[in-house]
């Protein structure tokens, strides 16, 4: 790329200066099936759909909600609403699963916090996930603001849009219950991009990128789509239902389009080979590859490793698989691991015993029999700074090799979420952000070894077990706030199943126990959209209540797993 | 019912792994929880196995998976010859 990201004063003027005749995003449907768009067209679209918005009434700061599937219409609805000064975002697509009355709900909580103007569905939006509720005093609905025969007007993109004012709202959970829009403006995405940017050694000209992920989630919104805008550089992508549907396509897309850098959670990497026949894999070509990054979930050596056995013999090079710690709330990333170190990102040996005990990392060799293993995230990008925070709170970071809170301080780093200073007050203290989330530094780097905080990560996507636990006990048989969701560990997935424990009103409640638990299987995926691996039924006062009365779900955790050793679940998020 | 779709039961079966489940043809499998969106996958190459044909991926959602029987009717609608 020639210049830097930071000259642009706003998003829509990075947008603005691409050259009209690339192609920026291609929507791959399958191989019969595709869609591409210069940045020519894509102005022009989003254009024409920021007219059909301000007719309806959209100006300057209004909130814009966008529930659309995957596809080139649903990003140039972002833009649309960007170009006129709106703050949209996008928030993920009622799963069919999912009962309408909960949906509802849940969609109510985030549009009254957000007092959003408008909600653009598209055409094919179930009526009734929208019924007749209204969705909060003020909200209108609108359908399908594509409008390709409407002639473009260039007046909004000519609108002064103020680099400190907001851009976008990312959210940073899938489920709706707790929803927190994070807040970001344009300069701290620039700035984020610029960091990015620098840190890959983007090219927009030679350089391709090949994404399934949800346009929700920070790594879809700003690694496959801001980025690529920014830098003018071509996005190939698919819908995230096609892709774990067929995740051979993967494959197929980076082979057909010469793709060189894609973002993934760490499951992607055991996924991908393992879902692909093995018969298949020499149709395809990894060579143009040059970093395929896993992100989002604690990085594991052995998913990684998977992946480059399956596909060295395909062309994948040496270093290409590469790692990065990123959250919404810094926009996206904090480290990204140094891309042309050749062997990858660093990986270390350390002391199982003194690791469980003192939570201090002791180097020793890599054979060392029931060593753990740690894959780094990278080193810090630019403008940005990490602390890892102590216990005791003293506000000095812990010395190298040291497990504590990951905090984070930065030039990108989001000042509050939306509406809710009440959070914000909690996340954000002394101008550092307390990601809930578990390291240590080591000559530099960072690792990440879990969270310190109840947050389940499933397949790369943030759940909060209050959501889980709610609806488990709202269940007649179940006792009230004696339930338990965690995350465990799939080795064959790589990522965690989710695990609920609930207790029983009464004992003999458990003669019925298979009955109950397909209830509770079904609320679940009724209220939102998720499978749960196990359910755990239990007599009273089975659950470990902490000091405060509530149940307490790491001691829970532990009592599961001493009484159950038989359903090997690996209570950390380590490689040994 | 067809041999294949008993075959695809039982495939069925094996994924979810517990003991004395017993579905049919018309047993909510997606919209039940009973299996997530991470093991479409496997019913999808079962499908295809099975129907000796090719299912596009963005002509298929969740919900046309979501019974044995959906799931033939699936590859009747959208399946294409093998290449």
């Amino acid at each position: 790329m020639t210049g830097s990201v930071t000259q642009f004063r706003n998003l829509i003027d990075a947008l603005a200066a691409a050259p009209g005749d690339r192609p920026f995003v291609t929507a791959w449907i399958d191989e019969d099936e595709r869609e591409t768009v210069s940045f020519a067209e894509f102005r022009e679209r989003a254009r024409s759909q920021a007219k059909v918005l301000r007719e309806h009434g959209v100006n300057a700061g209004d909130r814009v909600i966008i529930l659309m599937p995957q596809s080139i219409s649903a990003m140039t609805t972002f833009i649309a609403a960007m170009m006129l000064g709106a703050v949209p975002t996008f928030l993920a697509y009622p799963n069919f699963k999912v009962e309408a009355s909960k949906y509802r709900s849940g969609l109510a909580g985030v549009t009254a916090n957000l007092e959003a103007k408008v909600v653009v569905i598209d055409e094919q939006f179930p009526d009734d996930m929208l019924g007749h509720v209204s969705l909060s005093e003020g909200t209108l609905v609108l359908r399908a603001v594509d409008n390709p025969g409407s002639p473009a007007d260039d007046e909004p993109s000519h609108l002064e849009i103020p680099a400190e004012s907001l851009a976008f709202i990312q959210h940073s959970a899938g489920t709706t219950g707790l929803q927190k829009g994070v807040a970001l403006t344009h300069t701290a995405v620039l700035r984020q991009l610029e960091h990015l940017a620098h840190a890959l050694k983007i090219d927009g000209a030679a350089d391709r990128i090949y994404s399934w992920l949800p346009l929700y989630h920070d790594m879809g919104l700003i690694a496959c789509f801001m980025l690529p805008m920014v830098c003018h550089m071509p996005v190939v992508m698919q819908s995230p239902l096609d892709w774990v549907m067929h995740p051979e396509t993967m494959l197929q897309v980076i082979s057909e389009y010469r793709c060189t850098l894609a973002w993934m959670p760490n499951f992607a990497f055991q996924f991908v080979p393992r879902r692909t026949p093995r018969s298949h894999w020499t149709r395809y070509d990894l060579s143009s590859a040059r970093a395929l990054i896993n992100c989002s979930e604690p990085v594991r050596s052995s998913s990684m490793l998977e992946f480059h056995n399956a596909f060295s013999a395909i062309g994948l090079k040496n270093g290409v698989l590469q790692s990065s710690y990123a959250m919404a709330e810094n926009v996206f990333a904090v480290t990204q691991s140094d891309i042309d170190r050749p062997e990858g990102p660093a990986r270390i040996w350390a002391d199982a015993q003194r690791f469980r005990s003192t939570h201090q990392i002791v180097p020793v060799a890599k054979d060392t029999p029931g060593a753990l293993s740690f894959t780094s995230s990278g080193r810090v990008l630019p403008g940005n700074e990490i602390q890892i925070g102590s216990d005791s709170g003293t506000g000095i970071s812990l010395a190298p090799g040291h497990v504590g809170e990951i905090l984070i301080r930065g030039d990108s780093l989001f000042t509050g979420y939306y509406n809710r200073p009440d959070l914000t007050a909690h996340a954000i203290i002394d101008g550092w952000y307390h990601t809930g989330d578990l390291g240590f530094f080591l000559e530099d780097e960072l690792y990440v070894i879990g969270r310190k905080k109840d947050l389940l990560i499933v397949g790369g996507e943030n759940l909060y077990p209050q959501d889980i636990e709610e609806i488990v006990a709202s269940h007649p048989a179940i006792h009230d706030g004696r339930s338990v969701a965690i995350g465990v560990y799939n080795p064959d997935l790589g990522t965690e199943d989710i695990v609920v424990v609930a207790e029983v009103e009464r004992q003999e409640l458990l003669a019925n126990a298979q009955n109950i638990e397909r209830e509770i299987r079904n609320q679940i995926v009724e209220g939102l959209g998720i499978a749960v691996r196990m359910i755990f039924l239990k007599p009273p006062k089975w659950i470990v209540k902490s000091t405060a009365g509530k149940a307490a779900r790491p001691a829970t955790r532990e009592k599961l797993f001493k009484e159950h050793p038989d359903f090997n679940l690996e209570s950390s998020n380590l490689d040994s | 019912m067809t041999a294949e779709a008993q075959q695809m039961i039982e495939h069925v079966l094996s994924l979810i792994r517990k003991p004395g489940l017993t579905i049919d043809e018309n047993t909510p499998l997606v919209s039940s929880g009973l299996i997530d969106s991470m093991a479409l996958v496997d019913l999808l190459l079962k499908l295809e196995d099975l129907t000796r044909m090719r299912i596009p991926p963005g002509k298929v959602q969740p919900k046309h998976m979501d019974t044995v029987a959906l799931m033939f009717a699936t590859a009747q609608r959208v399946g294409k010859p093998r290449k």
